[in-house]
């Protein structure tokens, strides 16, 4: 089991609807597969930088869990096919940070209650594409991408210096380890070099 | 945490660069939201690529801006 920090953007509209349903789709796929959740917590209500899903807004989950790093690729999978998360990034992460535990403690108690996130102008399915058009290529691609990709086996590629590093640095030695469970959106471009680092952090 | 010593704005020691640290991976963009050059910089190739993926990452999940858009 390796810990991992998730990160999840859920639907508004079911936040808005309940807090424990939505956080507990995020949660609820990952103990599904296994994974043990020491922290969830809700992290901000924000309005995006660019739509997604049709949204301007989203509700930020920061969730702390122990997996079986052989499950995260199916954990992907699953979190691809679900609505009411619209995005996501899984990284390895090499604790919880201090004050998260609390937070998760607080959300527990009977008396946490959630803002309700501000109505949204939803958009249409046109601004969606253009927002996905320009710089966004590679992880809107990884967004469909996901589904095939087995990002998690990738991952695991021994530590090959990562050739990828691509023509703007040069590719420094790869230590920076700690958290590499590199997100969906990566694998289209730049993720190798990534998920390499990934593995180092892994072999604890 | 030992890393490669090389000269850099930044001490590669300094914890790493979050990609939710949103304050702090704003300086680093343009307005137009490009990410500043090394030269601007001045981190180490290793610095400055751990920079690109916080804020790619940040890309991702909505909390910065893609260039241009
Ligand atoms: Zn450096």
């Amino acid at each position: 089991m390796n810990l991992y920090e998730g990160m999840f953007l859920l639907d508004n509209n079911v936040v808005r609807e309940d807090w424990n349903e939505a956080k507990g789709t995020a949660t609820g796929i990952l103990e599904k597969h296994g994974a043990s959740v020491t922290t969830a917590r809700r992290w901000a209500e924000r309005s995006l930088a660019y739509t997604i899903k049709k949204r301007n807004r989203g509700t930020f989950l920061l969730v702390h869990f122990e997996a079986d790093p052989g499950n995260i690729a199916i954990i992907r999978r699953d979190l691809e096919l679900n609505e009411t998360v619209m995005r996501y990034l899984i990284l390895t992460a090499e604790g919880v940070p201090e004050g998260e535990s609390e937070l998760h403690e607080a959300e527990l108690s009977g008396d946490f209650s959630v803002p309700e996130p501000p109505e949204d102008h939803v958009v249409d399915s046109d601004e969606e594409e253009a927002e996905e058009g320009e710089g966004a290529t590679e992880e809107a691609k990884a967004e469909e991408a996901k589904a095939e990709e087995a990002p998690a086996e990738e991952a695991k590629a021994e530590e090959a210096p990562a050739e990828e590093a691509k023509a703007e640095e040069a590719p420094a030695a790869e230590e920076s380890a700690t958290e590499e469970a590199e997100a969906p959106a990566e694998e289209a471009s730049e993720s190798s070099e990534e998920q390499t680092e990934e593995k180092s952090s892994e072999e604890a | 945490m030992a890393r490669p010593v090389k000269k850099s704005n930044r001490p590669c020691d300094d914890p790493r660069l979050d990609y939710k640290d949103l304050e702090t991976l704003s300086k680093y963009l343009t307005p137009q939201g490009q990410i500043h050059a090394r030269r601007r910089t001045g981190y180490c190739s290793k610095c400055q690529r751990e920079l690109k993926q916080a804020i790619k990452r940040a890309r991702h999940m909505g909390l910065l801006p893609f260039v241009g858009s």
